[in-house]
């Protein structure tokens, strides 16, 4: 009699931990699968994100090769460096701001630094101000200029700031200046070696 | 069969899971700056929705009282990511637009709300139906939301790519509040008041 209630305990007590445990490996086992369903198409996805958003700035590109060192993309046409591009992260007014630099196969040195153009992968600007970073008419001012002359008008660049949205105008432009240096000085030394 | 029907009419109006029952208002808020993203949501909940609905009713007359929340959350992240993953692999634009709102529909109070309200005591059919009329109820709310942000705030409507109107005076000049979150409050806030004021909501 005691020994059956002392197995009813024990079930009561033992039952909901069996159960979880068998919900859990349930789960394990069908996540698992599905990941090996959407593994490679997710990496795909992601190839082709990253070449659709090379090929913006690059239109000749047929290959590209990524220096997991230095965290930049060479981009090579007919088998030769056109250009170099790599992400860079700006804090703007409503967050990060992340855009993408291209740069011209140039020696890379002191004024020697040309932009071949910029892009905004993402950004969360206020919409109607800020957000004005993404068209044309600001982006195209970054095409083909020397780092250098990457700083804002008013302070004798050659970037005119979105009117209403200095902060985001100001966060590209010194993101793009500061960093841009920094890469161009790491790819001559990998250049270099 | 009367019931099933009677279940399914429920979240539609008379406890819509937004308008009515102010659950899930986070995603809503947050998605609803267009009509794509509200779809997108709007699949993504029913898909989680519907399975979790069927799982815990399923599991109903096994599922031990004293773990069943934890069994819950465990079925409703499984399904979560099941659907996190295929979006990020078969449509990733939508994927990248829903961002965090995905992982976030684990805690999402609707889903758990109805796997415990109802599907933990209901026929997995009742609940299959519960699940449609609370999954559509959030969508009709969701959708008519982002209609009203999209038009207001980008002065256009497009659907998946496709311009369906432009209203006269707004392209030039949006009102781009109603694309920030202090727009949805507005929207909702107008909305709830407009169905209460018709009756189409009955007041409590």
């Amino acid at each position: 009699m005691s020994s059956t209630r002392l197995d009813d305990d024990l079930k009561q007590e033992i039952f909901p931990v069996v159960f979880l445990t068998i919900v859990v490996c349930v789960s394990v086992i069908a996540l698992s699968i599905i990941n090996g369903i959407t593994e490679d198409k997710i990496e795909e996805a992601k190839q082709e994100a990253i070449d659709k958003m090379l090929g913006e700035q690059f239109p000749e590109m047929d290959d590209s090769e990524y220096d997991d060192d230095i965290e930049v993309y060479t981009i090579f046409a007919n088998g030769s460096v056109v250009g170099y591009a790599f992400m860079i992260e700006a804090t703007g007014y409503g967050g990060p701001i992340e855009i993408l630099v291209a740069l011209k196969n140039t020696t890379l040195e002191g004024d020697d630094i040309i932009l071949r153009g910029i892009s905004i992968i993402s950004h969360s600007e206020t919409p109607g101000l800020g957000e004005k970073i993404v068209e044309a008419s600001f982006l195209e001012q970054f095409e083909g200029i020397g780092v250098n002359d990457v700083r804002l008008t008013k302070d004798d660049g050659g970037i005119d700031a979105i009117s209403g949205a200095t902060i985001s105008s100001s966060a590209v432009v010194e993101a793009v200046y500061d960093h841009a240096k920094e890469k161009a000085r790491d790819i001559r030394e990998k250049r270099g070696v | 069969m009367k019931k099933v029907f009677e279940n399914l009419k429920n979240g539609l109006i008379k406890s819509n899971p937004v308008l009515v029952l102010a659950l899930g208002l986070c995603p809503t808020l947050a998605v609803s700056t267009s009509i794509d993203n509200a779809l997108g949501m709007t699949a993504a909940v029913l898909f989680v929705l519907i399975s979790s609905n069927i799982v815990v009713s399923l599991i109903r007359n096994y599922t031990p009282n004293r773990v069943r929340i934890a069994v819950f959350i465990v079925i409703i992240a499984t399904l979560v990511t099941i659907v996190d993953l295929t979006m990020q692999a078969f449509l990733p634009e939508l994927s990248e637009n829903l961002g965090i709102f995905i992982p976030l529909i684990v805690v999402n109070c609707i889903i758990l709300g109805r796997a415990e309200a109802f599907a933990s005591k209901n026929t997995p059919l009742n609940s299959t139906a519960d699940a449609l009329g609370m999954g559509m109820g959030f969508g009709i709310a969701i959708v008519i939301i982002s209609f009203f942000r999209q038009v207001l705030g980008t002065g256009e409507l497009s659907v998946f790519d496709r311009e369906i109107f432009q209203a006269p005076g707004l392209t030039d000049n949006p009102m781009a509040i109603f694309i920030l979150p202090m727009g949805a409050f507005l929207v909702i806030g107008v909305l709830l008041a407009l169905l209460r004021y018709t009756g189409v909501i009955p007041n409590e």
